[in-house]
């Protein structure tokens, strides 16, 4: 076969495959194991949310846009908020931004952690994966007992919060930080020491500073190529105003680099909530806000989890948004995996791509139901939501 | 639908802070119009002409970056789309605003200046039915593969039974 040929091999991964953790369909052209190209096709769980907002008023829009991700469901439904609440010209009340703040960085815990475990896996360091999972479970359980779920804890409410943290919240959140801050020193003495895992890790798949700020990368997969960038430091919002984040920067930008910038930002995580719970502000909880919007435009940049979450409000005068368009992290940071592939070995693919914390239901934001017997349906959002009441009676 | 225009604020431009000042020099040329709703941001409504001009005039002064493109639709009494570039720099935003007719709308593509900015235009031309010109990859990025074509999601007038 002349190299011409070879070239032309291509390898196609997913939208079904055990190295995803969800669905995305990878296309890499290969020379023998060195990659030469690859495409993306995404979409396999969108579910059409930018064009659900039209139909729905501003309240149900955020209960709406706070599933476009499961993991980090939380800054979806800040990022909202504080976008409404800017156009009505409300602010929520100091207790409850620090309480956004506070769930918020909960949140972050849970996501790096899930991140961890994943990206351990990819490694074969499936122990690891177990222990940042277990590990997981403490801050679960907090976000449970403050908000009542799990995911999609629903702590926002336009005006404010609809939880409070109590004395013994309190307590239980120290408890865990405690517990989870031991345990993060460890993961970062795994993950920066030992030799098997830095055969992985160390000098794969390099971004440097400049390639990071011509692909537009965001968040730790930006901040581990030594560009310092955080919309929590560079347009503090709720809280943040009060409690400055100290930014998390490595400079190599390989894999071991977005390890280390996430394991530390836990740290810097525990420190916020300790912070914010030695000063939480009192009083109430929300604030009224009008139902009808007037019209205006305005952009609300939050920092998920994965990096800058960007959301464009329109409003028109009525109670349903003209427009609201959703950027998640994910998507930046995914056309560098497709950049940095080339020239890499196929099989550090899985790890490449675990690098940048993918989250496909967040890129891909109709519903379609497969009935047994194979028949699609498509149902109504006036017979979905008969059929969740009926389902629970 | 409402079509109503947003309510914009017009500030001198001596009142700008030093980085959207920066901005405002760079698209000054080109920009029929600039106004600052809101403190932070900068909006700037450029011809579709003089768009790969602006945005590499950004680039090579290292600008900000590209943070996403959001499609309008101003409704079909307004018989217009707008296509708003934001670019964002620390806390500040600059927004480019094209707009092209409903039907037929042509932008340039800004691969040219920022490869990245392809995923963005895919999710354009599928969602909006606009023509992107030079863009490298005009695939559907989010839609299935079954979805008829000519058929565009987020237009105002778009209904579930263009699908049937």
């Amino acid at each position: 076969m002349t190299s011409n040929q070879l070239e032309n091999f291509r390898i196609p991964i997913g939208p079904q495959h055990p190295a995803l953790k969800e669905p995305g369909h990878f296309e890499f052209a290969v020379d023998g194991e060195t990659v030469t190209d690859a495409s993306v096709r995404l979409g396999y769980v969108h579910r059409g949310i930018e064009k659900g907002t039209e139909g729905r008023n501003y309240v149900q829009s955020m209960y709406l846009l706070e599933r476009v991700c499961g993991i980090c469901s939380h800054v979806h439904a800040t990022a909202f908020a504080l976008g409404v609440e800017r156009l009505a010209k409300v602010e929520a009340p100091p207790r409850a931004q620090a309480i956004r703040v506070l769930v918020g960085e909960l949140e972050r815990i849970h996501s790096h952690m899930l991140w961890l475990g994943v990206a351990a896996h990819e490694a074969g360091f499936d122990l690891l994966f177990m222990y940042s999972w277990r590990d997981r479970e403490t801050v679960m359980n907090l976000l449970e007992n403050i908000t009542g779920n799990r995911v999609n804890y629903s702590a926002n409410l336009l005006g404010g919060v609809k939880c409070d943290i109590t004395d013994q919240h309190e307590q239980e959140i120290r408890t865990g930080i405690d517990f989870l801050e031991e345990r993060t020193a460890y993961y970062l003495d795994v993950v920066s020491n030992d030799a098997m895992f830095l055969r992985r890790t160390r000098g794969i798949g390099v971004m440097s500073p400049e390639a990071a700020e011509q692909l537009g990368v965001v968040g730790p997969t930006a901040r581990a190529s030594g560009v310092a960038r955080d919309v929590r430091v560079d347009a503090p919002y709720a809280a943040y105003v009060d409690h400055p984040v100290n930014i998390v920067t490595e400079t190599a930008g390989d894999l071991e680099a977005r390890f280390k910038v996430r394991i530390k930002e836990l740290f810097e995580s525990y420190r916020l909530i300790r912070a914010i719970l030695d000063n939480m502000p009192e009083g109430d909880l929300t604030t009224r806000m009008p139902r009808r919007v007037k019209p205006g435009e305005t952009i609300s940049r939050v920092e998920a989890p994965r990096g800058e979450l960007f959301y464009y409000i329109k409003s028109n005068g009525t109670d349903t948004a003209d427009r609201v368009k959703v950027r998640t992290p994910t998507l930046p940071n995914m056309g560098s995996v497709l950049a940095l592939a080339v020239g890499h070995q196929f099989a550090d693919m899985p790890m490449l791509l675990a690098g940048i914390d993918p989250c496909f239901s967040c890129n891909d934001r109709m519903v379609s139901i497969n009935a047994p017997g194979g028949d699609t349906q498509q149902w109504t959002w006036e017979q979905l939501r008969q059929y969740g009441i009926e389902y629970y009676r | 639908m409402s079509t109503s225009t947003p309510e914009q604020v017009t500030t001198p431009t001596s009142e700008l802070n030093p980085n959207l000042q920066t901005a405002a020099d760079l698209v000054t040329n080109h920009a029929a119009e600039t106004t600052t709703p809101e403190p932070n941001r900068l909006d700037a409504v450029i011809d579709a002409a003089a768009l790969v001009d602006v945005v590499q005039a950004l680039v090579d002064a290292r600008w900000g970056y590209l943070s996403t493109i959001t499609g309008v639709d101003l409704g079909v009494e307004a018989d217009q789309l707008e296509m708003l570039y934001h670019f964002c720099e620390g806390a500040d935003i600059l927004t480019l605003r094209v707009r092209v007719p409903r039907c037929g709308g042509v932008v340039p593509s800004v691969c040219g200046a920022i490869p990245s900015a392809s995923m963005y235009e895919r999710e354009l031309i599928e969602m909006f039915g606009i023509t992107v010109t030079d863009t490298p990859n005009a695939e559907r990025l989010f839609l299935p593969e079954d979805w008829p074509d000519g058929v565009y999601p987020l237009l105002k007038d778009f209904s579930m039974d263009q699908l049937s």
